[in-house]
């Protein structure tokens, strides 16, 4: 008796706190047309000893850039800044290399979540796309039906889940639920995951959403290491999964049209120190087929023009001299602007306006101020007479 | 020993005892001795610490709906059933319109056509011709007409009488919104213009009834120089085919082409627009971003006065669109803006050619800072039209087409992006005098001329073609171009394709929502989302009611204020999945304040309980045994 009513209670409230899951059908979207690439890249790491993951992301953010992807389709978000950290010895500058060829922060970074504000909450908020009213567009990923989204996280990470700033994680069920919420509101049309963590393939195991496409630079049980350490900065540089990646898309420009299968395949698991694991069951195309452009590059289907609609009625003003010199255009903008103002209803702005009129006629006006201060003594001994 | 039992049963019960010993002095004088206290007990067992436990325990009971109260979460209560509801009906039927036509056949007399025209019979093979064209598509794709038109025929010869025929004349109804006869007297078939105000003075003003959407074709015999039938659309709800010595069997063919291909179907080749020709945003607002581009600024630069085209040219555009999006405009000129594709010389056509292989790459992302706009808020969609002014070393620049002919606009769109053309100046000479060059302004009529490109880019944008003949199979139809940037009867199948792609739109983003909030049954739901949908329900209710009577720009209204409410709700900041607990963190919060305790509660009363029940148990041996032994 003591026993069952127990395990009543207990049943109870499980029942209470228990949740249930329903499992939405994604819909197929073939017969739509491929309209934009986005790139979501995120370094979820902090600390001066993570350098290198800031690195990865600045890397990929250039490839992606040099390929054809516009910063205001990019949503990059770097938790700390190792460029001006004061640890850095070179300041403003983030290498890749130990010979320090290129400079990631050179020219032309637009980092859109930056230091704390990169958490799982907004991660979540960038790919759901529910955000607060007053987040303005460039943070916000404005996919359509027709985008291809290039997802690549990078930093610290284990099984199931990826560490963000140290504090908080994001689980891979948190994430299947996401890309879930995404495709049912066909906010992307084909996405690829790119994932540099150690344990990373344990990210993608509760993926069901059709139309993703996976790849992993370890799989369960395995780390995913460094590539080499810059003495100089006395800290690793890059890791070995994006190094490679690196030097695949280094031999590519943007009209070409190497095919994910190649770029796939040509991670030696030798060099890798791992296995990079990908995961294609809930894509259907043929990789073969499909070009790295696709994703990492920028394409634009464009439309000719035929003909102009000729329907407007035209009024024939005579061809008067185009050139005029700068200064008169000026003023006809603001002679435009005054008979604005006289035609204004407003009798106040009328009096303003006809004196500002009166005062641009009048040339000199240091010497009407001076008349005036002059006139200003004999009104004044009058004055002082007249009281007396 | 008897003492002590006794002495002990007193202190127990000491009422109750006592009357029973005295009671049973005699005989149980000698069984006291007799009763073991392990397996007997001559009274009734207490049940003040039975009462006692069981009280606290209720109290436990009693006060589990108050806690259940107060941590009960918030939520809004949805109405799941009418949200599944709807996006099943939506999904399950697509939306039809009702459509009405009508033809006229004007000035034939009996002598050319082989006999009196009949209007049944005209209409049956009218009729006939029209099923098969919308067989030959899918006619039952949602924002089509379907089979749900109404078609009447009237027969307006000069010298004999007009006869009309409307298949509600069979149900005894005298419809008002039918042909005046004789309405339209002798029209000048040399200008069109003429014949288009005529044709709507006498048609239109006539028809109250369908809310004034009632689609005419007029075949006129006589005029022309007798090359063959031409065929116009005009610029409202009405065209025509003229030409001399007409039969009026094989007009047939062409007028059932004009109603379906061209009325229903937008003069397209297929009846529905792709998704990628949908640009109004979530929350039905577009926003038109023009941009002067100069490439080079030491060149020459170029500003334009878009104040006045705004006025004067755009506005009446923006008017016309109204039902379908709520549009606002900006403009901007920037400077330093060269384009990332190359451009090489050809001596042969005298410019700098840039073929339709390099338009995917002309847009230059990293110099050109279009997106800069801080009016379009979240959910908006922001079409780009910019106008690109070649710097002296690419002047003039000319776009060659696959066939190698020269591009007449010399511009192109994206979809969903938006539209880009190249502007050279008259003559390419570069300036060369002292200091910066001055600032051009554009002329009037160049400025012109880029506004009717631009407008075709807009019309493509939406799904229309930017020129003005439509060839279909069985003749060529021209288009005549309307001064609002879009004809009437395109507004109309623009509200209609519109007003599906809402509804399909708000049906499927209230599933989401109502399955997203059914399997988050911990998620707070606030009131402004419970609003929001029922919103957003009452509109979806109202387009489809005006849908099914037939009007087309208040559905598509309502339509867009449906789908912008919906997503509101779907996409509500507060909907996040990630803070709501998991059945792991509630149990483990819960646990540790009510297990420990309501254990022992339980344990105790249920400890009671039992001792009481072997206490009764005993005492009821013993009477038993009292019985007996009496």
């Amino acid at each position: 008796m003591a026993a069952s009513s127990a395990v009543v209670a207990i049943l109870a409230s499980i029942w209470l706190c228990s949740s249930i899951a329903a499992d939405a059908s994604g819909s197929s979207s073939e017969t739509t047309m491929h309209t934009n690439n986005w790139a979501v890249l995120v370094c979820t790491s902090r600390f001066w000893f993570n350098y290198r993951h800031m690195a990865n992301t600045l890397s990929l953010y250039r490839t992606v850039k040099r390929l054809g992807i516009p910063d205001e389709r990019i949503i990059l978000m770097l938790a700390d800044d190792m460029a001006c950290n004061s640890r850095n010895k070179y300041p403003a500058q983030v290498f890749n290399n130990e010979n320090h060829w290129l400079n990631l922060y050179g020219d032309n970074v637009e980092v859109d979540y930056r230091g704390y504000e990169v958490t799982v909450e907004n991660f979540l908020r960038v790919l759901t796309g529910r955000h607060e009213s007053a987040v303005p567009r460039s943070k916000r990923l404005l996919s359509d039906e027709g985008s291809h989204i290039l997802l690549y996280m990078t930093g610290h990470g284990g099984d199931e889940f990826l560490k963000f700033q140290d504090s908080e994680e994001l689980q891979s069920h948190d994430l299947a639920d996401a890309v879930k919420q995404m495709k049912e509101k066909h906010r992307f049309k084909e996405l690829l995951i790119m994932v540099d963590t150690c344990q990373a393939a344990t990210l993608f195991n509760q993926l069901h959403s059709p139309g993703v496409l996976a790849i992993a630079s370890s799989m369960k049980g395995e780390n995913s290491y460094s590539h080499h350490l810059d003495s100089d900065v006395g800290v690793s540089v890059v890791d070995r999964f994006t190094f490679y990646t690196l030097a695949f898309f280094e031999r590519l420009n943007m009209y070409d049209n190497a095919s994910l299968s190649r770029l796939f395949n040509s991670y030696d698991p030798n060099l890798l120190m791992s296995n990079a694991y990908y995961r294609t069951d809930l894509y259907q195309r043929n990789l073969q087929e499909v070009p790295v452009t696709n994703f990492f590059g920028s394409v634009m289907e464009t439309v000719h023009t035929d003909s102009a609609y000729r329907a407007f009625p035209q009024k024939n003003t005579p061809r008067e001299t185009r050139i005029r010199t700068g200064k008169t255009a000026e003023d006809d903008s603001r002679r435009s602007i005054l008979t604005d103002m006289t035609k204004a209803e407003c009798p106040f702005t009328r009096i303003v306006s006809s004196l500002e009129s009166k005062m641009e006629t009048v040339g000199n006006l240091d010497s009407l101020v001076n008349y005036g201060l002059v006139m200003i003594l004999p009104v004044l001994v009058v004055s002082v007479w007249l009281s007396t | 020993m008897a003492e002590i039992a006794e002495s002990a049963s007193t202190t127990e019960h000491p009422l109750g005892t006592v009357g029973a010993s005295r009671s049973k002095a005699s005989p149980s004088a000698l069984r006291e001795s007799d009763v073991d206290p392990k397996t007997m007990r001559t009274t009734t067992p207490g049940l003040k610490r039975v009462f006692l436990t069981f009280s606290v325990l209720l109290s436990f009971l009693l006060g589990f709906p108050f806690l259940w109260k107060t941590v009960e979460i918030y939520r809004s209560p949805l109405p799941f059933g009418d949200m599944d509801a709807l996006s099943k009906q939506i999904e399950s039927s697509p939306l039809q319109f009702p459509c009405h036509f009508q033809s006229v056949f004007l000035n034939f007399d009996s002598r050319s056509s082989g006999g009196i025209l009949d209007p049944r019979e005209l209409r049956r093979s009218i009729l006939s011709e029209m099923t098969k064209l919308t067989s030959q598509t899918l006619e039952r794709q949602c924002g089509s007409c379907g089979g749900n038109f109404t078609l009447s025929v009237v027969v307006d010869s000069g010298d004999g009488p007009c006869r009309l025929f409307d298949e509600r004349h069979g149900n005894g109804l005298t419809p008002n919104c039918s042909y005046k006869c004789g309405a339209l007297g002798a029209l000048n078939l040399g200008d069109d213009e003429a014949i288009d105000e005529a044709l709507r003075s006498a048609l239109d003003e006539s028809c109250s009834d369908y809310g004034g959407k009632l689609y005419t074709v007029v075949v006129v015999d006589g005029g022309g120089a007798g090359e063959g039938p031409k065929a116009l659309v005009g610029k409202h709800r009405h065209g025509w085919i003229s030409g001399r010595e007409l039969d009026a069997e094989a007009m047939i063919g062409r007028m059932a082409e004009m109603f379906v291909k061209v009325f229903m179907n937008g003069a397209r080749e297929d009846g529905a627009i792709h998704g990628e020709f949908m640009p109004v945003g979530a929350d039905g607002r577009v926003v038109l971003s023009f941009s002067l581009l100069n490439a080079n600024p030491d060149d020459w630069f170029y500003d334009w006065d878009f104040q006045r085209l705004d006025d004067t040219l755009l506005n009446p555009v923006i008017e016309a669109l109204k039902p379908i999006a709520n549009i606002s405009v900006e403009s901007q000129v920037l400077y330093h803006t060269p384009k990332s594709s190359f451009s090489y010389w050809d001596e042969s056509l005298g410019s700098y050619i840039f073929s339709t292989k390099d338009l995917s790459f002309f847009v230059n992302s990293n110099e050109w800072h279009l997106d800069t706009s801080v009016a379009a808020g979240g959910r908006t969609k922001i079409l780009q039209f910019v106008v690109y002014v070649p710097s002296a070393k690419e002047c003039p620049l000319s776009l060659q087409l696959p066939s190698g002919e020269i591009s007449k606009t010399n511009g192109f769109i994206s979809p969903m992006w938006g539209g880009v053309m190249v502007w050279h100046p008259q003559s390419c000479i570069k300036y060369s005098g002292s200091g910066p060059p001055a600032r051009l302004l554009m002329h009037p009529d160049d400025l012109h001329r880029i506004f009717e490109v631009l407008m075709g880019q807009l019309r493509q944008l939406f799904g229309l073609k930017s020129n003005s003949i439509y060839v279909g199979a069985a003749g060529a139809y021209k288009l005549l171009p309307s001064e609002k940037g879009f004809t009437e009867w395109e507004l109309d199948v623009l509200s209609r394709q519109h007003t599906c792609f809402n509804l399909h739109s708000s049906g499927t983003t209230l599933g989401s929502l109502s399955r997203l909030v059914q399997s988050l049954p911990r998620m707070i739901i606030k009131d402004e989302i419970g609003k929001q949908v029922k919103f957003s329900l009452e509109a979806a209710q109202l387009a489809q009611t005006n849908a099914s009577v037939g009007l087309y720009e208040a559905s598509a209204a309502s339509s867009r204020q449906a789908r912008s409410l919906a997503e509101d709700a779907f996409f509500h900041p507060s909907i996040m999945s990630v803070s709501y607990f998991s059945f792991e963190h509630c149990f483990a919060v819960y646990s540790p304040f009510f297990l420990p305790v309501s254990l022992h509660v339980l344990l105790a009363a249920v400890r009671e309980w039992r001792r009481y029940k072997h206490e009764k148990a005993k005492y009821v041996r013993w009477k038993v045994k009292q019985v007996k032994a009496a």
